[in-house]
């Protein structure tokens, strides 16, 4: 399970501070598909960072299964995003200059086995892009570098995938596609927690929140003043 | 995957290479010519000629400068007993025993000169300056030789002995057109001055500068070995010589640490367009686990595979360089110039470790750089 309680992050900038969260309280149940909605600037991507243990709050905690995240070393939190968590980004983020197997074994810390070998590939056939194995990622489409984006944040079979806005970039067959493979992980027992504007995760969602200001206004669509 | 990033980003590899290997060519070009440098700095400074002489004590300066020898001798032992004295080539260098005196032939007055080996210190294994004339032959003056219409292989005699003339001397535009040199025991032989010189030549060292009043502690340092003789110091030349070593010096003193300093913003500079151009990927790398120190290792580990390639290119430029103008700057010295491996090895070693360095900066900057805003710029 993850949890936020009274996490705040604050941004200084030249015109003064910016709250981005602001006494955020949530708690992810082992196993859930959360979305998480709002407009531009009301914290999403701040929350999935924190979440993610890359983001330190400036004041609040995070907890891991019981565990502090950010009282942890930053050698500690490194760990544990390598084995517990995977991120899927809307830019992908793919190593230009490697292939898409490369680009998916790059999630595995440490020398590859012939069994983290097979795993890749097996990913890479599950996500329909066995035939762009040794491709550079400017060769694929964007569907198809999500999908590979999603295959290296698999790679170490995490408890919790994070993804920030991970089809913002698709076309609704692509996006439909992203949601099948983040759908599979989540009935295998996965954690999802999605950032998105659209709709198109709801369908899968077991909740779905929505920010504003650094605040949590909304839990499927009915208005909260607490969160819960 | 330091390997395929610096083939991919070619520009910033090709960049990088290009300062690290210029620094490494400029120090190989030149430490390979340094010592073409030196023995034509060698030559040119034995050119400008001995400046100083230790003549005999009891000279009368006044005619030894209206004359340009002394009337008075000294034993030949002296340049010997000079010689022996320990450190004594700290100060006087390249001793050269010589006798000159004025001598009626064939009804003119010319100035025999007869001239001993050189001795150097058995330490420092210098080559000899001056000339040496074997026993038996001759050099004759332009004016002698033109006058008497002599030339080399043909026969010369001085007093009751017969010498071989061996060589006669360009027009060179000062008394000594008017010189007939010989080996010295010969011309002692035939001035009758068996056993006798007039003037010991030396060289100063260069250690001793214009501001310590060379010729004091010369003169002192010799009042210690050889009280019948003084020195005197040709200023002028003192000064050319030691102006032209510290010429070299001073430009390639000068060069060298501007040109590394150069070197290593060059390197730096391209490291951090490197760590700005991948800020996505440290970010990636981060939200995988990667931790601080294999995200600098990345960037180290490829300053110093590119130290490597940069010494190896460098080293070949270097030597290119030295070879095709360093030969035609040093033109006496040209085929000294040849390849130094040792300095192969040691810009192997070297350079990695001077790249390293320069991009450590950059490399920190990527690790202390925030992930997540990073990632959130894209």
């Amino acid at each position: 399970m993850i949890s936020c309680e009274a996490v705040s992050k604050v941004y200084p900038t030249r015109s003064g501070e910016v709250r981005s969260l602001d006494h955020f309280d949530l708690k992810i149940a082992k196993g859930e598909f959360l979305v998480v909605r709002g407009g531009s600037g009301c914290g999403k991507t701040t929350l999935l960072l924190a979440l993610g243990g890359m983001l330190r709050p400036s004041s609040g905690r995070v907890m891991l299964n019981g565990e502090d995240l950010y009282a942890m070393s930053s050698q500690e939190r490194a760990k544990v995003r390598s084995h517990s968590v995977g991120f899927v980004f809307q830019m992908f983020h793919l190593v230009p200059y490697l292939s898409i197997l490369e680009n998916i074994l790059l999630a595995h810390p440490g020398k590859v086995s012939r069994s983290v070998m097979d795993r890749g590939q097996q990913l890479i056939s599950e996500l329909g892009i066995e035939h762009r194995v040794h491709h550079k990622p400017a060769e694929l489409s964007a569907g198809e570098r999500q999908r590979a984006a999603i295959g290296r944040a698999l790679l170490n079979e995490p408890e919790f995938l994070l993804a920030d806005e991970p089809t913002g970039n698709l076309d609704p067959e692509n996006t439909a596609e992203v949601f099948k493979h983040l759908s599979e992980f989540h009935r295998a027992g996965g954690t999802v927690v999605v950032v998105t504007h659209g709709h198109a995760a709801d369908a899968y969602s077991d909740r779905v929140i929505r920010l504003d200001q650094g605040r949590l206004v909304e839990i499927n669509g009915e208005r909260e003043s607490t969160a819960e | 995957m330091i390997l395929k990033e610096l083939w991919h980003r070619k520009a910033n590899t090709a960049l990088s290479l290009l300062g690290l290997a210029g620094i490494v060519a400029f120090l190989v070009g030149f430490l390979t010519t340094a010592d073409a440098a030196k023995r034509e700095t060698r030559r040119i400074t034995r050119d400008l000629g001995f400046n100083l002489r230790i003549i005999p004590g009891t000279t009368d300066m006044d005619r030894y400068w209206f004359d340009g020898y002394s009337s008075a001798t000294m034993s030949q032992e002296t340049v010997s007993r000079l010689a022996a004295q320990d450190g004594i080539f700290m100060s006087y260098n390249h001793l050269m025993a010589s006798l000159k005196q004025p001598f009626q032939l064939q009804g003119r007055e010319v100035i025999l000169m007869g001239v001993a080996p050189t001795i150097t210190s058995a330490d420092k294994k210098k080559r000899p300056m001056g000339y040496s004339i074997k026993a038996g032959t001759l050099q004759l003056g332009f004016q002698v030789a033109d006058r008497l219409g002599v030339k080399p292989g043909d026969q010369l005699s001085l007093g009751a002995k017969e010498f071989s003339v061996t060589k006669c001397l360009v027009e060179s535009g000062t008394e000594q057109d008017i010189y007939v040199f010989g080996h010295l025991e010969d011309i002692q032989g035939v001035l009758g001055l068996d056993g006798q010189i007039n003037e010991i030549k030396a060289i100063d060292c260069l250690c001793l500068t214009a501001d310590e009043e060379p010729i004091k502690i010369l003169r002192q340092e010799l009042a210690k070995v050889l009280p019948e003789a003084r020195v005197i110091q040709d200023r002028v030349q003192a000064d050319a010589r030691a102006k032209q070593r510290q010429m070299i010096e001073n430009k390639f003193g000068f060069l060298s640490p501007f040109l590394l300093v150069v070197s290593a913003l060059w390197v730096g500079v391209m490291a951090t367009l490197n760590v700005r151009e991948r800020r996505a990927e440290i970010g990636v790398l981060r939200a995988l686990g990667y931790g601080s120190g294999r995200i600098a290792g990345l960037f180290l580990v490829k300053a110093i595979l590119l130290g490597c390639v940069g010494a190896v290119i460098g080293f070949g430029l270097g030597n290119a360089l030295a070879l095709s103008v360093g030969t035609e700057i040093f033109k006496v010295t040209a085929k000294a110039i040849q390849t130094d491996w040792n300095l192969l090895g040691m810009a192997v070693l070297a350079t990695p470790l001077f790249s390293a360095i320069a991009s450590f900066i950059p490399a920190m900057l990527a690790v202390a750089q925030d992930p997540a805003v990073s990632l959130r710029e894209d």
